[in-house]
């Protein structure tokens, strides 16, 4: 199925890691990037993509501030958050801001073709560092 | 010849956008990757690259004592450190270390080529903040202490510091001996040793003290963070 990713992170050196991974997935494009979250919230709404690739903290606005900016404008798009923050609290926090995946940057490697593939298709996808759950709805 | 460098981060996605960088340039190749700075010291040891990458926020061993623990092996090892922050103590420690180059993440796209080309043609790479620092006599130890600094604490030894930092990160003493390969009372006689250099009593102190030290490094929730501060990646 193809899929158009939009990548958020203030970090090139992480959104071109993120990048080099979803190259290699079929079908899959990344049609943007943004460094922080009023330009992701911009691009998502010049844009449109399928799947928001969203980092938690970044300068100016931090991803769930945006997220939630996001989940009003355009409720059809997916987030997923690509976090370096390995906490319960914290992931209940970007599910409550309307984010449909969450995963931990350590481990991104390992999970985020996965999680992009479930957020894609509506749904929920969470793992901390130990691969806790992993649902749907 | 291919240049040949080591790439050393914690998280795969970072030395995965590292590689990528790296690999595009014309006649460097990575010869290898670690995940922490032990296995850092252990790769660089074995294969003996030419210029080695590491990152300062590692967990077992952090970059700065791998670069200390490389160049006290070789001094002719060309290390370029990468850090989230270039807050002076950091630096300074960056070049007591040895490091050769000082490149910021949030920068590394911009200026970890230049850095490796610096480094292969025996020159020395840094942001311009550690150029600032040098210029003004950052490096004249004697007077910026006098003038600017508190007393500070008394300096742990390379086993010392690596033993504080993997028990600020919660390991046990018998994880540590197992870690180090080491026995748990010789682990538990340098624990007393450095809780009694630094005066402290629990734990708590020591894991404040990594903290401060840039021995460990930890990561925020946004809410916690200055809105223009630069977070990990």
């Amino acid at each position: 199925m193809a899929i158009r990713i939009l990548l958020v992170d203030d970090h090139p050196i992480v959104r071109q890691g993120l990048k080099t991974l979803l190259a290699g997935h079929p079908g899959w494009e990344v049609i943007g990037e943004a460094s922080d979250g009023m330009e992701a919230v911009d691009k998502a709404d010049s844009l449109r993509p399928d799947v928001m690739v969203l980092d938690v903290t970044m300068p100016r606005m931090n991803g769930l501030e945006a997220c939630r900016l996001i989940r009003r404008k355009a409720p059809g798009m997916e987030i997923l958050f690509v976090t370096q923050h390995d906490s319960p609290q914290m992931m209940r926090e970007a599910l409550e801001a309307g984010a449909r995946g969450y995963v931990v940057k350590s481990n991104a490697a390992r999970d985020l073709l996965e999680a992009v593939e479930a957020v894609s298709q509506h749904r929920v996808f969470t793992a901390l560092n130990r691969r806790d759950s992993v649902s749907s709805c | 010849m291919k240049l040949r460098i080591l790439v050393a981060d914690d998280h795969e996605i970072v030395r995965r956008g590292l590689c990528s960088l790296l690999q595009k340039h014309e006649g460097w190749e990575i010869c290898g990757e670690a995940s922490d700075g032990r296995d850092a010291v252990e790769k660089a040891k074995q294969l003996k690259p030419d210029v080695v990458i590491l990152d300062v926020g590692m967990p077992n061993l952090n970059g700065l004592d791998a670069t200390r623990q490389l160049m006290q092996h070789d001094p002719n090892f060309k290390i370029i450190v990468l850090t989230i922050t270039d807050s002076d103590q950091v630096i300074r420690e960056a070049l007591d270390s040895g490091a050769r180059g000082f490149v910021l993440k949030s920068d590394a796209a911009r200026d970890l080529v230049s850095a490796v080309e610096a480094l292969q043609h025996k020159r020395m790479f840094f942001t311009p903040r550690v150029n600032d620092l040098v210029l003004a006599g950052f490096l004249d130890k004697g007077h910026a202490i006098s003038r600017n600094e508190p007393p500070s604490l008394p300096t742990l030894t390379a086993r010392e510091r690596e033993i504080t930092q993997l028990l600020a990160e919660g390991k046990s003493s018998k994880e540590v001996a197992s870690l180090l390969n080491l026995s748990t009372k010789t682990v538990e006689t340098h624990r007393s040793n450095i809780m009694r250099k630094l005066s402290f009593h629990s734990i708590r102190d020591l894991v404040v003290y990594a903290i401060k030290n840039n021995i460990i490094q930890i990561d925020l929730p946004p809410q916690m963070k200055n809105p223009t501060g630069s977070p990990a990646a």
